[in-house]
C-alpha cells in the first residue's frame, strides 16, 4: 500500500503539473526552421535526402512534441486543460478608440495549447507528417531539376502557417496563419508554374481567398470595436456582459448585441467560405488540383480547408447567439454539399472527383456547426482528414504509377497490380460512405441527426429541408466513390490499349496540358505496366486509411453507448459556449436508431449497389451512356460545374476586367495627361523664367560690370606709372596747401 | 656780410632750379642731383636762419642733412644701378610699370 502511494506519486505529480510551456513555441517553429533552412541551403545540397531529413524531421519532432503535450493534457482536469505562451509583444494596441474601452493594450506574439488546438495540431503534424513521407516518393522526379527543395521548403513553411492558425491564442495570430496557410496554398498549387494553367490556378485560389479574407477582416474587427479584445479566453469570458447590454451603438447605429454578433458572425463565415470553399468562393478548389497530389492531399483535404470550420469552432461563443449566421451556415453548407456532390458525379478526372468530394464534405461541416453541433462538425473534420488525405495520395500512387493518367476512362483494373492502394482507397471509400463501423459513419450521421433532431424537437423546416438535402448528397457521396473505385480498380486495365469497350479518350498527358503532367519519358518504368508503388508511398495512405477505418471510435454518439463514449464530444466540451445550463443526457428517441439504420444499411449501399451496377457489372458502361444520351443536358451541365465559373467570368471577373479597362484608360488619359500637361506647363514656364533670368538678371548684373568698366576706363588715365608725374602732383599739393596755409 | 634776404632769395633759387629738374628731367642720376640740390637749399636756409638766431642747432641740423644726404646718395646710386641692370635704361619716362 505505502510502496503503491510512493510509486504512483511522483507520476502523479508529473501529469498534475503544469506542462512545461516553454516548449510549446517549438512545435510551429521547428517547421519554420526547417524552411528557412532548406529554402535557404537546399538549393546547394547535393544530396536531396538532406533535405528529406531536415523537412521530415522537423515535422516529425514537431508531431512528437504535440502528442507529448497531448499527453500531459489529458492527465489534467477538463476545466484545466489550456497551455498558454506569451513569447513576446507582438505590437503595442496604443489608445485604439473602441467601444467600452481597451481590454488588452498590447497584442502579444503568444500560443494556446488546448482540446481543440491541440487536437487540430496533432492532426496538422500526424497527417503532415505522413503526406510529407508520401511525397519523398511521389516527387521523386524533382530531385533530379534541383526542385525538390523548393517543394520541402514550401511544406514545411505551411505546416508553420498552420500551425500558427491553430495553436494562436488571439486572432491576430490566427489571421497571420491564416494568411500564412493561403500563402503557402498559392505557392504550391503553382508549384509548377512554368505551365500556365498552374499558375492561373494558384492566382484564383489566391484572389478568391482575398475576398473571403476581406469578410474574416470586417468580422474580426467588428468584434474588436464590440470587446476591445482579441483574445480568445478574454472573448469568451466577456460574452456573457457583452450579451447584457440593452443595445450596442456602433458607428451610429444601436443594435441588439445579437444583431452584431449575427453581422459579426455572417463577415466570419464570408472569410471561412473562402478558405473552406463554400458557396460561392468554391470555384478555386477543383483548380487547385492543378498543384502536386501530396499539396492536394495536405492543403486541399485535410487541413487548410478546415481552417474555417475550426475558426467557427473557436469562435462558437459568437455562433451560439447568432441565429441567423447560424442559419446561414447551416443553408449553404447544405446547398454546398449537394451542389458539389452533384458535380462530382459527372467528373472523369480522378482528382477532379476527390476535389468536389471535398467541398462537398465540407458542406457537410458547415451543416453541423450550421445545427449547431460545433463538436460534430468538427469530428468529421478529423475523419474526413483521414479518409480523404488516404484517398488522395492513393490517387497520387495511382497517377505516379499510371504515367500521370489521370482521366479514369483510362485507368481500370488496377486491383491486381496495385493491392495496398485498392485495399486503403477501399477502406477510405467504406468509411466515406458512411457505412457502419467506418469513422464516416460515426461523424456522418451525428450531422445529419443533429441537423434532423434540430427540426424533430420542434425547431424550424429549414432542418428538415437541409436534412433532405444532405441525405440525397450522401447518396451521392457513395455513388461518385464507388463509381471512382469501379473505373480506377476493377474490370481490365485500358491503358496499353486494351480497350474492347471504346471506353478510353486521348490522353491528355502528352500534350501536357493536363494537372500533375510533368517531364515524361524519364522515368523508367515506361516500358511495363502500372505496378504497386514504393514502400514510402503506400505505407502512409495505409496508415491514413486504418485511422479512417478506426477513427470513428473516438466520438460514438450517445445513442449507441453500449458500444463506447463520445470522447472526442467531451474532449471539447470545455471551451464550447454554453447558453444554456447543460442539460441530462435523455434516451435517444428511436428516430434516431431509424434514421441510423437506415443510412447505413439501406441508402448508402443502395448508391453503392446502384454505382456497382452501372459500372461495374457492366463494363461497356453501356446504361450510363445511354442516360447521357437521353438527358444530354443534364450531363453537359453537372460535367460543366453547371457553367459557374463561366458565370462568375461572364457576370463578375470581365466586368471587373471591364472596368479595370475603363479605369486604365482613364488613367492614361485623364492622369497621365494632367501629369504630362503639369509636366509640358511647367517646361513652358521654366522657359519664360530663363529668358527672364538671361535677358533681365543677368543683364542688371552685367550692366553694372559695364558701368564700373566705363567709370574705371575713366580713372585709369590718371595712372601714368610715370614718376615724375606723381612728383609732379605731389608737389602742386604741396603748394596749393602751402598757398592755402598762407591765405587763412 | 649778405643779408638775410638775399640769402634766402639764393636758397629759393637753388629749390627751385632742384625742384625742376626733379619734374622736369629723365635722367635718374640728373634727378638725383637736383635732389641734392634741394636738399642743400634747405641746408642754406637753416645755417642762415641758426645765423641769424644766434644758436648752434640750424648748423647741427645742416650737419645731420648732409650725413643723411649722403647715405642717401649711396642707397640711390645703388638702386641706380640696379635698375640699369634690369631695365638697360636709366630714363624714368620708360619706366611705367605702374600705369594703369
Amino acid at each position: 500500500m505505502m510502496q503503491a502511494t510512493v510509486s504512483a506519486a511522483p507520476i502523479q505529480m508529473v501529469l498534475s503539473t503544469p506542462l512545461h510551456s516553454s516548449v510549446l513555441w517549438l512545435i510551429p517553429f521547428l517547421p519554420a526552421f526547417g524552411a528557412l533552412v532548406n529554402g535557404l541551403t537546399g538549393r546547394w545540397a547535393r544530396n536531396t535526402r538532406l533535405v528529406d531529413a531536415i523537412a521530415l524531421g522537423s515535422v516529425a519532432l514537431s508531431f512528437l512534441l504535440v502528442l507529448c503535450c497531448f499527453a500531459r493534457l489529458l492527465g489534467q482536469a477538463p476545466a484545466d486543460r489550456s497551455v498558454n505562451q506569451t513569447l513576446w509583444t507582438w505590437f503595442d494596441l496604443g489608445g485604439a478608440h473602441v467601444l467600452g474601452g481597451l481590454s488588452q493594450n498590447v497584442m502579444a506574439w503568444a500560443y494556446k495549447f488546448d482540446p481543440l488546438s491541440g487536437a487540430m495540431a496533432l492532426l496538422v503534424t500526424g497527417v503532415g507528417f505522413l503526406i510529407h513521407l508520401f511525397s519523398t516518393g511521389y516527387m521523386a522526379d524533382e530531385r533530379k531539376n534541383g526542385e525538390y527543395y523548393r517543394f520541402m521548403c514550401y511544406m514545411n513553411l505551411f505546416v508553420f502557417s498552420m500551425l500558427n492558425l491553430v495553436l494562436g491564442a488571439n486572432m491576430v495570430i490566427m489571421f497571420l496563419g491564416w494568411e500564412g496557410v493561403g500563402l503557402c496554398s498559392y505557392l504550391l498549387i503553382g508549384f509548377y508554374f512554368e505551365r500556365e494553367y498552374a499558375a492561373i490556378a494558384g492566382k484564383k485560389a489566391f484572389v478568391t481567398n482575398r475576398i473571403g479574407d476581406f469578410g474574416f477582416m470586417i468580422g474580426f474587427f467588428l468584434l474588436f470595436m464590440i470587446y476591445g479584445a482579441v483574445d480568445f479566453d478574454t472573448l469568451m469570458g466577456m460574452t456573457r456582459g457583452v450579451l447584457a447590454r440593452p443595445e450596442i451603438t456602433l458607428f451610429g447605429y444601436s443594435h441588439a448585441p445579437t444583431w452584431w454578433f449575427n453581422l459579426a458572425g455572417c463577415c466570419l463565415f464570408l472569410g471561412a467560405c473562402g478558405k473552406s470553399a463554400q458557396i460561392p468562393l468554391y470555384v478555386w478548389l477543383p483548380d487547385a488540383m492543378a498543384g502536386p497530389t501530396p499539396v492536394s492531399a495536405l492543403i486541399h483535404a485535410a487541413t487548410m480547408v478546415t481552417s474555417g470550420l475550426y475558426m467557427i469552432t473557436r469562435m462558437n461563443f459568437i455562433y451560439a447567439n447568432a441565429p441567423v449566421a447560424l442559419a446561414v451556415v447551416l443553408v449553404v453548407g447544405s446547398l454546398t454539399a449537394i451542389v458539389a456532390a452533384s458535380m462530382g458525379l459527372a467528373q472523369y478526372d480522378i482528382k477532379k472527383v476527390l476535389a468536389y468530394s471535398t467541398v462537398s464534405q465540407l458542406g457537410y461541416m458547415f451543416m453541423g456547426m450550421g445545427a449547431g453541433a460545433f463538436s460534430a462538425g468538427m469530428f468529421h473534420v478529423f475523419t474526413h482528414a483521414f479518409f480523404k488525405a488516404a484517398l488522395f495520395l492513393g490517387s497520387g500512387s495511382v497517377i505516379l504509377a499510371c504515367h500521370h493518367e489521370q482521366d479514369m476512362r483510362n485507368l481500370g483494373g488496377l486491383r491486381k497490380k496495385m493491392p495496398w492502394t485498392f485495399a486503403s482507397m477501399g477502406l477510405a471509400t467504406l468509411a466515406i460512405a458512411g457505412i457502419f463501423p467506418f469513422s464516416g459513419f460515426f461523424s456522418k450521421d451525428e450531422i445529419l441527426w443533429q441537423v434532423f433532431e434540430g427540426w424533430y424537437r420542434g425547431g424550424s423546416t429549414l432542418n428538415l429541408a437541409c436534412w433532405i438535402v444532405g441525405m440525397l448528397a450522401a447518396f451521392m457521396t457513395a455513388f461518385y466513390m464507388v463509381r471512382l473505385m469501379v473505373m480506377t480498380f476493377f474490370g481490365d486495365y485500358r491503358g496499353a490499349g486494351h480497350d474492347p469497350y471504346g471506353l478510353t479518350v486521348p490522353s491528355e498527358v502528352h500534350h501536357a496540358s493536363h494537372d500533375d503532367a510533368h517531364g515524361h519519358g524519364d522515368h523508367g518504368h515506361a516500358a511495363h505496366g502500372p505496378q504497386e508503388v514504393v514502400w514510402n508511398m503506400w505505407v502512409p495512405v495505409f496508415i491514413l486509411a486504418v485511422l479512417a477505418l478506426v477513427g470513428g471510435f473516438l466520438n460514438i454518439p450517445h445513442s449507441l453507448h453500449w458500444i463506447g463514449s463520445s470522447h472526442f464530444t467531451a474532449w471539447i466540451s470545455p471551451l464550447l459556449f454554453q447558453v444554456h445550463a447543460p442539460e441530462a443526457h435523455e434516451a435517444a428517441p428511436a428516430m434516431e436508431y431509424i434514421l441510423m439504420l437506415v443510412a447505413t444499411v439501406v441508402w448508402a449501399p443502395a448508391a453503392m449497389i446502384l454505382a456497382w451496377f452501372l459500372y461495374g457489372r457492366d463494363p461497356s458502361w453501356s446504361r450510363p451512356k445511354a442516360f447521357v444520351k437521353r438527358f444530354p443536358n443534364l450531363y453537359r451541365w453537372c460535367n460543366a460545374k453547371y457553367y459557374v465559373d463561366e458565370f462568375y467570368e461572364a457576370a463578375l471577373i470581365g466586368p471587373c476586367k471591364q472596368l479595370g479597362a475603363q479605369l486604365w484608360r482613364f488613367d492614361s488619359l485623364a492622369v497621365d495627361g494632367m501629369v504630362n500637361g503639369a509636366a509640358k506647363f511647367t517646361l513652358i514656364l521654366c522657359r519664360v523664367f530663363h529668358w527672364i533670368d538671361a535677358r533681365i538678371v543677368d543683364g542688371l548684373v552685367n550692366l553694372v560690370a559695364w558701368v564700373l568698366q566705363q567709370v574705371a576706363q575713366g580713372f585709369r588715365r590718371f595712372q601714368s606709372g610715370r614718376v615724375q608725374n606723381y612728383a609732379f602732383v605731389m608737389f602742386i599739393g604741396f603748394l596749393a596747401f602751402a598757398f592755402w596755409k598762407f591765405l587763412v | 656780410m649778405a643779408s638775410m634776404n638775399s640769402v634766402l632769395f639764393i636758397s629759393f633759387l637753388l629749390f627751385s632750379v632742384g625742384v625742376a629738374g626733379v619734374l622736369i628731367r629723365r635722367n635718374v642720376l640728373i634727378i638725383l642731383m637736383c635732389v641734392e640740390l634741394m636738399l642743400n637749399a634747405a641746408n642754406l636756409n637753416l645755417v642762415a636762419f641758426a645765423r641769424h638766431s644766434g644758436t648752434v642747432a640750424g648748423q647741427a641740423f645742416a650737419l645731420l642733412v648732409m650725413g643723411l644726404a649722403a647715405a642717401e646718395v649711396a642707397i640711390g646710386l645703388a638702386l641706380v644701378v640696379a635698375l640699369y641692370r634690369k631695365k638697360d635704361t636709366i630714363q624714368v619716362d620708360q619706366i611705367n610699370l605702374l600705369k594703369g
